[in-house]
């Protein structure tokens, strides 16, 4: 059997446990009937109880900013600056970066889920699900 | 148990070694251990070191250059915490009998990655995504100064702090004071850390001869008694997290002031994990220092200056020592022992006899860190 010659497909981090709807998106997480632990990204046992009475449940598109940072010295294959920010959405705790915004997020700040790029590399562009401010003062337009 | 001793120290000073592999630096700090405490090898029965970079059968490569051949060799990685975690397994055999002399050292070379962050694990989501070490810390710095009202001045006050002990370390990678406005104008690395609330990342060993009672009586050499060795990995969840409490650092260190008998009001100083201007805070609350919420407040009022009420990295630190990770931990040990045997030079803490050295390992998702380690000595 011989594989298609195509162009490099573009990575998504995360594509399992990622819906896009429009313009939003949602997560799987994972919900444990046993001990009430959440999960992201999800997993067939639970890593508190170690039970199986697993159920994957779909996020809320919005969650709140717990902490930002622009990172301004980029790991291989990341080019500085970029902001990551820790989200707190439907009981988990990810985290996301935020291409919208070219200053680091406030604690608090309502965000709302999408998928952008968030890489380049030599095999093609990186995407995963990121962050988009939903309070006009914390964001600016515009690249990174 | 039986008593556990720290019975010598040797340390290879940190800094940019980029000619010296891991193995070589091991060797000369191990080396300098033997010449300085008059130990035999064949009195020597197991060795343990401790390393993230080193490569396989890091133990076997240095032990066996100077002698210690023959005998049970390990090498232990955990991060950050893979020098205290060798001297831990060293503490375990000589505490359970199995041992009477060993060897625990750490060694590391991070010159041979060039410059920039470190590179993380794989197989690690948050790594994946970009994450790296500085941006963890940024964002618990970021969240602390919210909810403690501090500033970056309090972030900086750590470093000019640790950076003037440090000057006066001949075994620290830099060895000159830094100024505030020096931190101000230094590189931005993650928001709000600069490079100057940042610890290098460096080349460098250092090692330990932990041996029982009657070995120290053997030996000629000043010695302090290990009263703690407690190691702890992180609790794991994904939920929502206080991350500007590391409850890694509070279990570890609860279980060694158990261990030991004595509490915060009891030591004199403590070499701590300061990676980052903002971990010396954290841990040092952590660690019941000072109380929640207000290490930046001690910070500027002296109290853990070398001649303040605690003193917390009268060494320098991370900051200034340099932090070649899994030398790391071992060096902390030796800094204390040095301390408590009276030898530390002008580094000296005026009458120390307790001490704590604490260090934690690792950027894992899910958990504060992967590892710590708290050890607590005592002069006799
Ligand atoms: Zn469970």
């Amino acid at each position: 059997m011989t594989l298609p010659q195509t162009q490099p497909a573009a990575h998504q981090i995360g594509a399992h446990w990622t819906h896009q709807d429009g313009e939003h998106a949602t997560l799987t997480i994972t919900l444990c009937h046993a001990c009430s632990g959440r999960w992201f990204p999800p997993r067939d046992t639970c890593s508190t109880c170690a039970s199986s009475d697993v159920e994957n449940i779909t996020s809320h598109t919005r969650g709140s900013v717990y902490a930002s940072s622009v990172v301004r010295i980029a790991p291989r294959g990341f080019q500085a600056p970029y902001v990551l920010a820790y989200v707190d959405i439907s009981g988990v705790r990810l985290l996301a970066h935020s291409p919208s915004s070219d200053r680091a997020l406030a604690p608090g700040t309502p965000v709302e889920l999408t998928v952008a790029r968030i890489a380049d590399t030599p095999e093609g562009a990186v995407t995963s699900y990121v962050v988009t401010a939903l309070d006009d003062q914390h964001t600016t337009t515009g690249e990174q | 148990m039986k008593p556990v001793y720290v019975a010598g120290a040797a340390v290879h000073p940190f800094g940019k070694h980029p000619e010296l592999n891991a193995a070589e630096l091991g060797y000369r700090a191990v080396h300098s251990l033997l010449e300085t405490t008059g130990i035999t090898p064949d009195t020597v029965d197991t060795g343990f070191a401790g390393s993230s970079y080193g490569g396989s059968l890091l133990a076997q490569r240095v032990l066996q250059r100077v002698g210690i051949s023959g005998q049970p060799a390990f090498t232990v990685e955990n991060a950050c915490a893979s020098g205290a975690s060798a001297i831990h397994l060293g503490w375990q055999a000589v505490a359970s009998g199995a041992a009477d002399a060993v060897i625990a050292f750490g060694a590391e070379n991070l010159s041979s990655f060039g410059g920039g962050t470190l590179p993380l694990t794989t197989n690690d989501i948050e790594i994946e995504q970009g994450m790296v070490m500085p941006a963890a810390y940024a964002m618990r710095a970021q969240r602390y100064l919210h909810d403690f009202g501090a500033t970056v001045d309090d972030l900086t006050a750590v470093s000019v702090k640790n950076r003037t002990n440090g000057a006066l370390n001949e075994r620290a990678h830099f060895q000159h004071e830094v100024t505030a406005q020096d931190v101000a104008n230094s590189r931005p690395v993650a928001d709000p850390l600069r490079l100057l609330h940042c610890c290098p990342n460096s080349d460098g060993a250092a090692a330990v001869l932990l041996c029982s009672q009657e070995v120290a009586e053997q030996l000629h050499t000043p010695r302090v008694r290990i009263r703690a060795s407690v190691v702890r990995s992180g609790t794991f969840h994904t939920q929502y997290r206080d991350m500007t409490w590391p409850d890694i650092t509070e279990r570890t260190a609860k279980a060694a002031y158990a261990m030991a008998g004595l509490g915060p009001a009891d030591l004199d100083l403590v070499e701590l994990h300061d990676a980052f201007s903002i971990a010396e805070l954290l841990h040092s609350e952590a660690l019941g220092l000072a109380e929640r919420g207000t290490a930046h407040r001690a910070v500027r009022d002296g109290d853990f200056d070398r001649h303040g009420r605690i003193a917390v990295n009268p060494s320098g630190g991370l900051m200034s020592r340099g932090h070649p990770v899994g030398a790391t931990g071992a060096t902390q040990i030796c800094e204390a022992y040095w301390q408590l045997t009276g030898q530390a030079g002008s580094l000296q803490v005026p009458g120390a006899s307790v001490a704590l050295t604490h260090v934690t390992g690792g950027g894992i998702f899910g958990v504060d860190n992967g590892a710590c380690s708290v050890h607590i000595l005592t002069a006799d």
